[in-house]
């Protein structure tokens, strides 16, 4: 625990000493702040659902990007020798760094409360389904944490970490339109796949738990496969 | 304290140590030395627990590492051969971060960081941004690090690479103080470094070892004690001086080396009393008559081969 919160700290410290943290706020609400322009100006419907469809689409180019130094840089650098020779398991490193990058996104996503509050003052929002958006987008955010992650154990190259983390999240997005190439049929049963249609009963208000239950399982899966890795590296 | 048997590492196909055995009593200092590419940070990364080994067994502070990596972990301060450093934290907040991974009680570890800073002559430099250190400050703070949970074992993988001579001196000095209380294994290129401070040797080449045992007897081993002769023999040819010299029983080999001779006899065999009776008997006086060992840089290279080193 103790080592989980210092790996934590320390992630969160140098997010925030380098301009890093700053620029993915700034990107990331100028992105979100564009889809509610467009989400209102085309629907005509003073609701936040089109912003945080799109904004979890944004979300899948953005993360890796977060995530994409955390064991690349670390295995660079040398620090990877030190964490991994000091009593700390592989898994509270993990953690720490799943949460420091989750945190930030906890940042980003309040950040966005701003465009909530223009709604409230011009309409009425349903609290509970805000509530339940915001649910659904954190979740969305631990599996493509989990997946950046990934991408960055498996090699010491930040940038091939972040177009892989990209490259790796993307099937969860494309299997949710793939019906002019597979067919109305078989897009049902894909659907059950892909990532947007989860996202979209929160979006609706609704807690489904099979929708957690595939949150959940990604990033548990992902997070698995990076322990793995971590593991496996020092075989080589 | 440390044991290591029969240890190969595989990186693939490739042998990178190969059967490496030797041990290190408690409260001494190992100095490990060998060429570039020998095998030495290798050993070290199995001995802390990094890399596992691909066959033989090593056993740290009491515990073994690939049973209880953690257990040994907790005992072991590891400066690796690039200080393990976060460019953009402080000296302070770097190190208050290392207290917490190493598991420090919370009442302990403000004092413990400042003791190590004072110890590694970093007091003052809290502030500092790590990435604006130079190369000395970094290895220092690359040692705090390994001291904070003062460990029974330090491994240093080349404490003084990149060190001026002033700096280079500040950590043999410290790690001079350190000896006796912590069981020391340390690679350095510096061979005089290993002289000062390691009673006990480790040579290895390409990924075997080449030669182990104290200073003296590594020294000896890798080239035979020599003598050096000055004799006073007025009138008499320098080459009949040898030819004397080297008609005696107990000496092998003569030759001349500046004012004097230098003779070389079987090992175990001090030829200098005959030569001194010899010289007595003739008339010659007697200048100078010394045993030299080898330093342990010319062992080095008599070992290793002057187009390996
Ligand atoms: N991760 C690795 N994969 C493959 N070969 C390696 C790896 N690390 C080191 N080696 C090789 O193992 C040999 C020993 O390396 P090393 O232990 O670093 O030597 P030293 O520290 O004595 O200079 C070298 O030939 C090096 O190229
Ligand atoms: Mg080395």
């Amino acid at each position: 625990m103790t080592a989980t919160f210092a790996i934590l700290k320390r992630e969160l410290l140098t997010y925030f000493v380098s301009p890093l943290a700053y620029v993915f706020l700034g990107v990331f609400l100028f992105l979100a702040g564009v889809f509610f322009y467009l989400g209102i100006a085309l629907t005509g419907e003073a609701s936040l659902r089109v912003m945080l469809g799109n904004v979890s689409i944004s979300l899948m180019f953005v993360l890796p990007m977060l995530t994409m130094r955390h064991f690349a840089e670390e295995q660079k650098t040398g620090t990877f020798e030190m964490l991994m020779t000091s009593p700390v398991s592989p898994v509270a490193i993990l953690v720490g760094k799943w949460l420091a990058s989750l945190t930030l996104c906890l940042v980003m996503l309040l950040g966005t409360g701003l465009f909530v509050a223009i709604l409230a003052y011009y309409g009425d929002p349903d609290w509970g389904v805000v509530a339940t958006s915001y649910l659904g987008l954190l979740l969305t955010c631990g599996v493509f944490c989990a997946g950046g992650l990934f991408a960055s154990s498996l090699t010491d190259d930040q940038v091939a970490a972040g177009m892989g983390g990209i490259v790796l999240l993307m099937p969860l997005w494309l299997v949710g339109s793939a019906s002019s190439l597979v067919g109305e049929e078989w897009q049902a049963r894909l659907d059950h796949l892909a990532l947007l249609p989860h996202l979209r009963s929160f979006t609706k208000g609704v807690i489904d738990t099979a929708d957690i239950a595939y949150f959940a399982l990604l990033t548990f899966g992902f997070l698995f496969l990076t322990f793995r890795t971590l593991e496996s590296r020092r075989w080589r | 304290m440390i044991e290591v048997e029969h240890l190969t590492k595989r990186y693939g196909a490739f042998t990178a140590i190969e059967d490496v055995s030797f041990s290190v009593p408690k409260g001494h200092v190992l100095g490990f030395i060998g060429p570039n590419g020998a095998g030495k940070t290798t050993t070290m990364r199995v001995l802390t627990g990094f890399l596992p080994a691909t066959e033989g067994r090593a056993v740290v502070a009491g515990f073994d590492v690939f049973e209880d990596p953690v257990e040994v972990k907790r005992r072991v301060g590891y400066l690796p051969e690039t200080p393990p450093l976060y460019r953009e934290l402080t000296v302070g907040e770097y190190l208050r971060f290392c207290a917490e991974l190493r598991e420090l009680p919370r009442a302990d570890r403000l004092r413990r960081v400042g003791e190590v800073m004072e110890r590694v002559g970093l007091r003052g430099w809290e502030r500092r941004v790590l990435g604006t250190l130079s190369k000395g400050y970094r290895q220092r703070v690359g040692l705090a690090q390994a001291l904070l949970h003062n460990p029974p074992v330090l491994i240093l993988d080349e404490p003084t690479s990149g060190l001026d001579p002033a700096q280079n001196v500040g950590v043999r000095e410290l790690i001079a103080g350190l000896a006796g209380d912590h069981t020391i294994i340390l690679s350095t290129h510096i061979l005089p470094e290993v002289e000062a401070l390691c009673a006990q040797v480790v040579l290895i080449n390409k990924g075997k070892i080449a030669a182990a045992g104290t200073m003296e007897a590594v020294r000896a081993q890798a080239a035979p004690a020599y003598f050096r002769v000055s004799l006073d023999a007025p009138g008499v040819e320098p080459a009949a001086v040898a030819r004397a010299v080297g008609a005696l029983a107990e000496v092998k080999v003569v030759q001349p080396e500046g004012e004097g001779l230098r003779v070389e006899a079987e090992p175990g065999v001090d030829p200098r009393p005959a030569i001194a009776s010899m010289a007595v008997g003739r008339g010659w006086g007697v200048r100078g008559l010394e045993r030299t060992i080898p330093t342990l840089e010319e062992a080095f290279l008599s070992i290793v081969g002057r187009e390996g080193a």
